[in-house]
């Protein structure tokens, strides 16, 4: 029997437990190597974290963070330039930009906070109420979005292939999920670890939409990134958790290659050993263990795939490793035999793993 | 001079690639490719330009082949040199007319 973790045991979770402002190694990178500006902003960051440490240590165990419940957002301009996070857009409690972009972050980065905040009680990606930075407008014609290990950034998209990457809601709970996997089960971003974090992102990043628009398992059409592709490419997203390898087939950019199955797991170097094609393989999974349930998603197959990504999974965990932890979880929160246990170990079983 | 392009990851995980042939172009594209891949100094660069992985960013691989020579490198989007970067740019648009 795998050992429980507790967060303050996770080798992850260095950063400073009183302000999460930033990593300690991550400001020092800036004193060294920042601008200007973030030069100034890193060693004030340090100053009040150092002002806090005394603190802490006149008042003994007591852990101080952000109250929980309140999100901290700030939006960041990078103006079509690639220096992050470039020049605030909007702060947490401003009105509406009227910047579709900036405020679509705004609004999904606050969707996302509340949906882990009401529905598994965690304050933010890190637990501790961490700062949700996200910048805009990032490079010229950038077709991606992507979380830099402090941060999300989202690009405008091409306008002829893809629309901008806040369009979609479960974009942004994908990136954000990012971080609170490389809080947790930090799995390397590599073959099945790296498919397995893929899907971790696009299952909470589904779910955020299904509770957004009120849907159960069954209402939802399992697309992510709906809305992403311009009305010139054939296809009704970028992939599908319940038809893998069915979102797209266009004259440009090909065919959806994502395997629905183990039969057809993909083996080749290319991303990183396919961490975005692989995910088919989990994300197919997860749709057929939370249709077989019913009802929302989110209350029972997400709170099984969120106690395997914070208390279970390791950074090398594979596939099976995934699978089985999961049947486990399920025993233990719904009983031996359960009907959800059975749809967990089913929809395994569908997909090849087990 | 042959020059094959391939890039895959980002968040939707498309491969997109191109290949052209500058014995095929117009002369003045021709000029262009065979700028940027001097401004590049391709040949002088490392076969692998990696970093720790940032989740969702994209993979570059470029093979360029001219007589008798042929380097390959892959590269992460995160750690693009600078000098490599515009020959990147070309070829994206060129893999994104198809």
């Amino acid at each position: 029997m795998k050992k429980l973790k507790t967060r303050s045991q996770h080798p992850k979770n260095h950063i400073c437990p009183i302000c999460c402002i930033l990593p300690p190694h991550i400001t020092d990178r800036v004193i060294l190597n920042g601008t200007e500006s973030q030069r100034e902003w890193a060693l004030q960051a340090l100053r009040e974290s150092e002002q806090f440490r005394g603190r802490r240590e006149a008042v003994g165990s007591i852990r101080f963070m952000a109250p929980a419940g309140s999100k901290r957002r700030t939006v960041y301009n990078a103006k079509n330039l690639t220096d992050l996070p470039g020049t605030i857009a909007r702060g947490e409690g401003d009105p509406s930009t009227g910047d579709l972009a900036v405020d679509e972050a705004y609004n999904g980065s606050g969707a996302t906070y509340d949906f882990f905040y009401e529905v598994f009680k965690r304050n933010s990606i890190d637990g501790l109420g961490m700062r949700l930075d996200s910048t805009v407008h990032y490079d010229r014609k950038y077709d991606n979005a992507f979380w830099n290990g402090s941060q999300m950034v989202y690009g405008d998209g091409d306008g002829e292939l893809f629309n901008r990457f806040t369009i979609s809601i479960d974009v942004i709970g994908h990136e954000l999920t990012h971080g609170v996997t490389q809080n947790e089960a930090a799995l390397v971003y590599r073959g099945q670890p790296g498919a397995l974090n893929e899907s971790f992102s696009d299952v909470f990043g589904i779910l955020i939409k299904q509770r957004i628009l009120n849907q159960t398992a069954d209402q939802s059409n399992w697309i992510i990134g709906e809305g992403l592709f311009t009305s010139r490419v054939n296809g009704v997203g970028i992939r599908s958790m319940k038809a893998p390898g069915t979102a797209y087939n266009d004259r440009v950019i090909g065919k959806d290659p994502q395997p629905a199955d183990m039969k057809n797991i993909y083996t080749g170097t290319a991303d990183n050993g396919g961490v975005h094609i692989n995910s088919g393989i989990p994300n197919r999974a997860f749709y057929l263990m939370a249709t077989a349930i019913g009802g929302y998603a989110w209350e029972k197959a997400g709170k099984i795939w969120y106690i395997a990504l914070t208390e279970r999974l390791r950074a090398r965990s594979n596939f099976r490793t995934a699978a089985n932890t999961m049947i486990l979880i399920a025993g233990e929160l719904y009983g031996q035999n359960s009907k959800e246990q059975k749809a967990v170990r089913d929809a395994w079983k569908t997909v090849g793993v087990i | 001079m042959r020059v094959l392009f391939e890039r895959t990851g980002g968040f939707a995980g498309l491969v997109m690639t191109a290949t052209i042939d500058t014995a095929t172009l117009l002369p003045p594209e021709a000029n262009q490719v065979c700028q940027l891949v001097a401004a590049a100094d391709f040949f002088n660069l490392p076969a692998t330009i990696a970093s720790p992985s940032q989740p969702d960013r994209f993979q570059y691989q470029i093979t360029i082949e001219e007589g008798d020579r042929h380097h390959t490198v892959q590269v992460d989007e995160s750690v693009m040199p600078d000098r490599l970067s515009p020959l990147v740019e070309w070829m994206l648009e060129a893999a994104r007319r198809g």
